[in-house]
């Protein structure tokens, strides 16, 4: 079933019967002579820079201290990319309780937990019947400075 | 072959990859101006919610049952469907758009097994969208759409069909056994372009299943209903001739959309290829006698060009007040092109698509809170008589002369602007993927 409400730990796009996805963008070589290495020079673009998948990023605005440590504070804005499959040690965005919370992913053993950069905050642990679906991976944090 | 690609009850999917809180629940998206049901989740479907159904009439299933109602948003919608199309697009040479949640993919000259193609796609759209998608195989494009409905159907009532149907379905690799016995339990109003009216004739006539149908004499059925329903069983039986300009309207959108021979480069190029669109759909959408309150364009670069830039944006303008006025819609489309428009990129493909439509007669004696004072394009009542006469003047020239011999000068449509606050939407979700303001919070 599309609905990741099962009660076991779902991947991001789970889709029973099929094996974890790949995107399938490629990055492509351009050969010696190619015009486009003559051509082409744009200005740098944010965009191209830090949004690898396109079709698969979105933006997020944080709230709360949690996450400081890794670099991400109340107010910022992370980027959120599906396309990558979630793994140790990533920060990802999670379901839990039906409302989006932005961890540390750790696993361990074949075990999982969201873990928040401040020591006083506990780990999330998925207990057995309880819903923990990954929704993405951040991979960029911005803050804005005051000027 | 070709494949019909299209999203699982899309508004109401869109609404759940952003509030995970609607997931398995019953929800249904309401349109923006009478509150009509306009996207039902199953689960919303197994309470008996009918499409297009007047909200006043089920409201009551909110308390009784957790029914849940969410006002139409058009732009988090038209967003998530260019991520999808872009997705989808990279799996076959030719790709049409169809509507905003379904489009065809050609596979001619791909080997390969596309059962595993279908899943793979199917798995890409759902890990980078969250949207969830079925697949149809066919060797033409309303076989295609018909395993499309064989796969959905299995999915959301498994034992319908073989099991391995559901979600991807592929008509052409099946026995001839196992095609005549699926076909055979699918009622005849599953096929693509068979309405209600034809339904009821053809069951009158003792045709009930697509079986009955394909085995129909076609003379005798050109001869009681039309060349219409004559191609659809051809169709049926294996032989292409539908092409999708030609094919049935999909519900509450109409859209025009094509790629270019030559890869577009320039404003001036794309403008006129976006304002010759606006104008057939426009037409179209008197010819239905219907106003629509958002105009959707997209443009995207080939992603087969992969030594080209990427860029396939999608911009959806909301109108302060509905209109079917060309001049109004062009304006808005250009508009739209011109905020997403990036030089330096090869554009091949572009769409305009109308969206939250209505019937003419709904607008008529709604008061416009929410016009910009002294805005454009939001023509005084007075105005809006004159103007139905010359649309009516301009679409019979069309009709006479052919589509594209009246157009507008571009001047005139740029002294149109259109307006820039959407109708009050109680409702409405945050537009996260199109509005910085409204992005999604995230807990940390």
């Amino acid at each position: 079933m599309d609905d990741p409400s099962g009660p076991r730990f779902v991947r991001v796009g789970r889709d029973t019967g099929t094996t974890a996805v790949q995107p399938v963008r490629t990055s492509v070589a351009i050969s010696f002579g190619s015009p486009a290495t003559e051509s082409g020079v744009t200005r740098l673009d944010l965009n191209d820079i830090f949004i690898k998948n396109p079709q698969a990023t979105y933006m997020m605005r944080v709230a709360g201290t949690a996450m400081r440590d890794a670099g991400i504070d109340d107010g910022d804005i992370v980027l959120v990319d599906r396309a990558i499959s979630p793994a140790h040690g990533h920060i990802v965005i999670a379901v839990v309780d039906q409302e989006f919370m932005c961890r540390r992913l750790v696993m361990q053993g074949g075990a999982f937990s969201l873990c928040a950069t401040d020591p006083a905050v506990a780990a999330v642990h998925p207990r057995e019947g309880e819903e923990f679906q990954l929704w993405g991976v951040v991979t960029t944090a911005m803050k804005s400075l005051r000027v | 072959m070709f494949a019909l690609v299209d999203v699982n009850n899309m508004y109401v999917s869109c609404e759940r990859v952003f509030k995970p809180s609607l997931i398995g629940r019953p929800v249904v998206v309401l349109s923006s101006n009478d509150g009509a049901c306009i996207a039902r989740s199953n689960e919303a479907k197994d309470l008996g919610v009918k499409m297009a159904q007047p909200w006043f009439e089920v409201r009551h299933l909110e308390r009784t049952a957790g029914l849940i109602a969410q006002s139409a948003n058009f732009e988090l919608y038209g967003d998530m469907s260019s991520r999808m199309m872009a997705l989808a697009a990279e799996y076959a040479p030719r790709q049409e758009i169809y509507s905003i949640d379904e489009c065809f993919l050609d596979f001619e000259g791909v080997r390969g097994d596309l059962v595993d193609t279908g899943r793979h796609l199917r798995a890409t759209v759902l890990q980078c969208t969250g949207l969830p998608t079925s697949v149809g195989f066919g060797p033409t494009k309303t076989l295609a759409k018909l395993a499309n409905h064989v796969a959905k159907t299995e999915d959301r009532k498994p034992g319908t069909y073989p099991a391995h149907v559901a979600r991807v379905c592929n008509f052409g690799n099946m026995s001839a056994r196992e095609l005549d016995d699926i076909l055979g339990r699918t009622a005849v109003n599953s096929v693509w372009g068979v309405g209600p009216k034809t339904t009821a004739r053809l069951n009158e006539g003792n045709i009930r299943t697509v079986r009955d149908l394909i085995n129909a004499d076609v003379a005798t059925l050109r001869r009681q209903f039309n060349v219409l329903l004559e191609k659809t069983v051809l169709e049926l039986r294996g032989t292409s001739c539908v092409e999708v300009d030609d094919a049935p309207a999909p519900n509450q959108q109409i859209m025009a959309s094509r790629s270019f021979g030559e890869p577009a480069t320039d404003l001036t190029a794309l403008s006129e290829i976006v304002s010759g669109f606006t104008t057939r759909v426009a037409a179209k959408l008197r010819a239905q006698h219907s106003l629509a309150a958002a105009v959707r364009v997209f443009i995207t670069t080939s992603p087969h060009r992969r030594q080209d830039a990427q860029h396939s944006p999608s911009v959806t303008m909301p109108l302060a007040r509905p209109t079917s006025d060309t001049r109004a819609l062009t304006a808005a489309a250009l508009r739209a092109l011109e905020g997403m428009f990036r030089p330096g990129h090869n554009y091949v493909k572009a769409g305009v698509m109308l969206m939250d439509l209505r019937d003419e007669g709904q607008a008529q004696g709604e008061l416009d809170l929410f016009a910009e004072p002294g805005g454009p394009s939001e023509p005084a009542t007075g105005a809006e008589a004159t103007n139905a006469r010359l649309m009516g003047a301009v679409d019979a020239l069309n009709l006479r002369f052919g589509l594209g011999s009246v157009g507008l000068a571009s001047g005139l449509q740029r002294e149109q602007g259109a307006g820039r606050h959407a109708a009050r939407q109680e409702r409405r979700s945050p537009r996260y993927t199109t509005r910085l303001q409204e992005i999604a919070t995230v807990k940390a």
